[in-house]
């Protein structure tokens, strides 16, 4: 592993050399700065397709890595590397930064306050996110986890709803209590690796050398072992921002109140910084303690999906809807995670691609809707696709990757989570089974409440439906759903060596029937 | 006539002379801006010239000496090594940035040319502090450092809450300093040394040491968390930050609380981290108890405020706990040590920040800014709400600012003394710091401005203090890799 290139942390920083670029810009340009955005997300892209060209599929360990010593006393390092789990979610984030630019372009007329802030909030953000996704020194990952708060504060908290301030302040002390006792975590850890080996050395790969005490005997030895201390004080941070339910609530505030280009962060690729992290950190390195505690993340997944999905059905306001799908979609990862199954493993990390694609394209039709009507309430819609024939399209094939039809891209990740739980315990696939029945029902309601029916509002006539930005942002998305949905191999190909390594590894570590 | 019988200073050799330099250079700064400011229409600008050029001197000075050979001077009393020369370089700059600070503010708020003066008393009073082993030599230090701080406390002459804050403070502080006065006594009649080294080599020596010095410890340490403002000894802390004009709050938080807590830590871990003296140990789980209780009721009712300089001094004393977590942790671990100093030097710099502008927005002889009143400031201002953000983000210790890597420092350091719990109250308190540093960054860019938002006052001093405490804070939250280094080495 020495240091090959710089693409990763050009991939990185970049966004943060066009929010300098926003920021000395002159006022007279304001109005200009949303393409400066555009340019900087496709930029974005493009990286990340280089990328994407230059990963080797056939190498399981982490590529590409690029190490600069940052506190090397404390044995921290800027270390960022990439494999085939990152991969996916590098592209997720490239490809839904600029269609979320794309979607939300505001009409002449209705340009946001404050419009420099809010783009530099926008590249700051993405730097967090890629440098959570490729950080490879638990530091770093700290560090980038942390990082990616601050814009997301600001964006919900400046330019949300009514009740944005709630709902950010919420956001933001729901994940603190989660990351610093992850933090607490970090020193052990960091204080074992020490012990260990003579000098501090915070790189995963040092990290997953390391052997944690476990004894699986008895309740009593599990308390005692700080295997299971470390792997509480990790997930928790993690499934904090999944969100598993119990630890839900604050995602609905959130959502509802972020403005829509920051919900489609949120749903799309911020969620899945915390199923990433279970994948990346709180599995892999505390295996025997993971495993000890799967029934319980399976369990809390399953209510999750159904408790999700019945939050959802129960919903008048269509942002709500979506962000209690989100709750019900991610709880399948919670289970994939925990089913300790190769295939479980890979279609977990499918569905945290695929719930990206289907939940951002879904709050971006919110955003459609609301910036045309000013209302998210579901009964004041009603017939509107007669009038909106191309809104309607987009919608419909939005439901249906989100309900997880075969030939969309929600099956691919959906059907290998169920077929893997399968195998640990059938009954938890009748009531996971059970929330896919439920998911089609709330999609297919909405979609027939706003969409279908007769028209209940006499002010429809200006309604215009999409512009061209906006079906550019469709149909990048709709080329991913069908796409993923009938070629996956070609979409993820590049992440089988490694999945199957890291579900061997993993599986080998906790042996066939446990500790 | 013999110079040496006139003078009998001229007996130090050069090498001496050399590591006194900045305290020569400092002290003589003082008197010449106390000359300075006696100009009736000029006082104040002069008596700044003065001040401030006297302390760059002394920075650089300082900053050139750092390396040269340890000298101990006056039989042991000071000893000058490149630790005790680089918190004497910390103890300048906050000093340093207080004078500037000031700059404005003095006629804003009818301070006299003497606040100069007084910082500059006091700055020589701190480096005696931090660079003295010997009990009485440090009290008299902190006398001298008191003293002056009392005098900029209550020198808002128009103000009555500035009255009453150097009121309580000198009274208070007078009764910690008797406090320790005496309890040095105790401990010079039970152990006959008034050297910290000499007197731990005398506890090392016996393991069953007399009842009076347990007395003497425990006053001294009282004095101490006092001065620190710790839990339960924290009373005098928020009117005293409240009612001083709110550039010498800032010299306070900063450069008093930092020498003080040296202080505390030398006597610590010469008095009472001694492990082969059992009975000590009730004043280390008397130290632990204090932490926690300071974190807890400082974050906690923080919570409450509606003011800010109220709030931040109760988040002040929310501070003093995780120092003194890190204290605690010394007992274990010799790399405490170095998270402490480094955890005071990030701390004291963004106070330093959020002081000057707090300072920016105040009218004059206003006594606290009112939440209220900065609602939509960050919108309206968006340079100097952008620089709160980074003073307040670096309290609650989030990531990119300099606080972050203070308290990964000092809990790290703390986790591996094998100090968990205390560890653990510390971050699920800093949590709900978060939220009232939280409630301020939502004030500034989250609400609209009404006729009560506070006007910006133009204050020179204040700006440039700001900025320069932003870039430091920023500076050391991205790249702390020297200024570590630097600290690991010096400690050596």
């Amino acid at each position: 592993m020495e240091t090959t290139s710089c693409l990763l942390t050009w991939i990185i920083f970049s966004p943060l050399l066009f929010a300098l670029l926003a920021f000395l810009t002159p006022s007279a340009f304001e109005g200009k700065l949303r393409t400066l955005t555009l340019v900087q997300t496709l930029f974005g892209a493009v990286l990340a397709t280089v990328l994407y060209f230059n990963f080797d599929g056939n190498q399981a360990g982490p590529q590409m890595a690029h190490l600069v010593a940052w506190l090397p006393e404390w044995g921290i390092n800027y270390l960022v590397s990439i494999d085939g789990i990152s991969l996916p979610l590098i592209m997720l984030t490239a490809f839904v930064s600029p269609v979320a630019i794309l979607g939300t372009w505001p009409a002449a007329g209705l340009e946001l306050k404050k419009e420099k802030f809010f783009v530099i909030m926008l590249m700051f953000l993405q730097t967090g996110m890629y440098g959570t996704f490729l950080a490879s020194d638990i530091f770093l990952f700290y560090f980038f986890w942390e990082v990616v708060l601050i814009p997301m504060f600001f964006l919900i908290g400046v330019w949300g709803g009514k009740e944005r301030i709630y709902a950010t302040v919420k956001f933001f002390l729901y994940t603190m209590v989660g990351s610093l006792l992850m933090l607490v975590a970090i020193f052990y850890m960091l204080k074992v690796s020490a012990e260990t080996a003579g000098v501090a050395n915070g790189s995963f790969y040092n990290l997953q050398t390391l052997h944690f005490a476990f004894d699986g005997s008895s309740l009593q030895t599990v308390m005692r072992s700080p295997q299971t201390w470390l792997f509480l004080a990790f997930a928790l941070a993690f499934v904090i921002k999944v969100p598993m339910v119990p630890f839900h609530t604050w995602l609905p505030d959130a959502h509802v109140q972020a403005p829509t280009v920051g919900s489609v962060f949120l749903a799309a690729v911020l969620l899945k910084l915390g199923t990433y992290g279970l994948m990346r950190i709180a599995i892999p390195f505390f295996p025997q303690a993971a495993f000890y505690f799967r029934e319980f993340f399976i369990l809390m997944g399953v209510i999750g999906i159904i408790y999700g999905a019945f939050c959802a059905l129960g919903q008048t306001d269509f942002k709500k809807l979506v962000a209690y799908s989100s709750v019900s979609h991610m709880g399948y990862i919670m289970v994939g995670l925990f089913a300790f199954q190769k295939i479980a493993f890979a279609g977990s990390l499918y569905q945290m691609i695929n719930h990206g694609i289907s939940a951002g394209g879904l709050f971006l039709i919110v955003g459609f809707l609301y910036e045309r009507l000013h209302t998210r309430t579901l009964n004041e819609f009603g017939g509107l696709a007669k009038i909106v024939p191309v809104m309607a399209i987009a919608f419909m094939i939005m439901t249906l990757s989100s309900v997880a039809l075969p030939g969309s891209n929600g099956f691919v990740g959906e059907f290998p989570i169920l077929l893997g739980a399968f195998q640990v315990n059938p009954f938890y696939v009748l009531f996971a089974g059970t929330g896919v029945i439920l998911g089609a029902v709330y999609a297919l309601k909405a979609y027939q409440l706003v969409m279908l029916g007769p028209q209940t509002r006499s002010d429809l006539d200006h309604l215009h439906d999409l512009n061209t930005k906006e079906i550019v942002a469709m149909i990048i998305l709709t080329i991913f759903v069908f796409g993923i949905g009938f070629f996956p191999k070609t979409f993820f190909g590049k992440s089988d060596v490694t999945l199957d390594q890291y579900s061997n590894s993993i599986i080998n570590k906790v042996g066939p029937h446990g500790p | 006539m013999d110079l040496n019988t006139a003078f009998p200073l001229v007996a130090l050799t050069q090498s001496e002379v050399l590591n006194l330099l900045p305290l020569f250079t400092i002290s003589f700064g003082a008197l010449f801006s106390l000359i300075a400011g006696t100009n009736k229409t000029k006082g104040r600008g002069y008596a700044f010239i003065m001040a401030f050029s006297f302390l760059v001197l002394a920075l650089f000075q300082g900053g050139y000496l750092i390396f040269s050979s340890d000298i101990t001077l006056l039989g042991g009393t000071l000893t000058f090594s490149p630790f005790t020369k680089t918190l004497n370089l910390m103890i300048m700059f906050f000093a340093l940035i207080g004078v500037v600070l000031t700059y404005g503010q003095d006629l804003k708020e009818g301070l006299l040319s003497e606040i100069y003066a007084l910082i500059l008393f006091a700055t020589a009073g701190m480096i005696l502090m931090v660079s003295t082993t010997h009990l009485l030599f440090m009290f008299i230090a902190l006398e001298i450092m008191s003293l002056a701080v009392y005098v900029m406390v209550a020198m808002r002459r128009n103000s009555q809450f500035s009255a009453e804050a150097g009121l309580k403070y000198f009274i208070l502080g007078g009764v910690a300093s008797a406090l320790f006065l005496y309890g040095t006594s105790l401990v010079f009649g039970a152990l006959g040394s008034f050297e910290l080294s000499n007197l731990e080599l005398a506890l090392r020596a016996t393991s069953q040491p007399s009842f009076i010095f347990f007395v003497g410890v425990g006053l001294i340490l009282v004095a101490m968390l006092f001065k620190v403002g710790a839990f339960p000894f924290h009373g005098w802390l928020p009117d005293v930050y409240q009612g001083a004009a709110t550039n010498v709050t800032a010299f306070m938080g900063a450069a008093v609380k930092f020498t003080a807590f040296i202080a505390l830590a030398k006597i610590a871990q010469n008095l009472i981290f001694i492990e082969t003296v059992p009975d000590l140990k009730w004043f280390q789980v008397f130290i632990w108890l204090s932490a926690a209780a300071s974190m807890i009721y400082g974050n906690f009712v923080a919570i409450s405020q509606n003011e800010i300089k109220r709030m931040l001094s109760f988040s002040t004393i929310a501070h003093t706990g995780y120092l003194l977590l890190g204290l605690y942790a010394m007992n274990q671990s010799e790399e405490s040590g170095q998270s402490l100093v480094l955890y005071l030097f990030f701390y004291a710099l963004s106070n330093l920040g959020a002081f000057a502008i707090i300072s920016l927005f105040e009218e004059k002889n206003q006594k606290d800014l009112h939440i209220e009143q900065i609602a939509g400031l960050g919108m309206k201002h968006p340079v100097l709400g952008t620089l709160f953000t980074i003073f307040l983000l670096s309290m609650a210790g989030i990531p990119l600012t300099s606080g972050f890597i203070g308290k990964y420092g000092l809990f790290s350091s703390a986790v591996s003394a094998g100090e968990i719990p205390l560890v653990i109250i510390a971050v699920l308190t800093s949590v709900v710091s978060v939220y009232y540093y939280l409630r301020v960054i939502v004030y500034l860019f989250m609400k609209e401005g009404t006729e009560d938002t506070a006007l910006y006052q133009k204050l020179t001093g204040a700006s440039v203090a700001a900025f320069l405490s932003a870039a430091a804070t920023l500076h050391f939250g991205l790249f702390p890799k020297t200024i570590i280094h630097f600290i690991k080495m010096i400690a050596k």
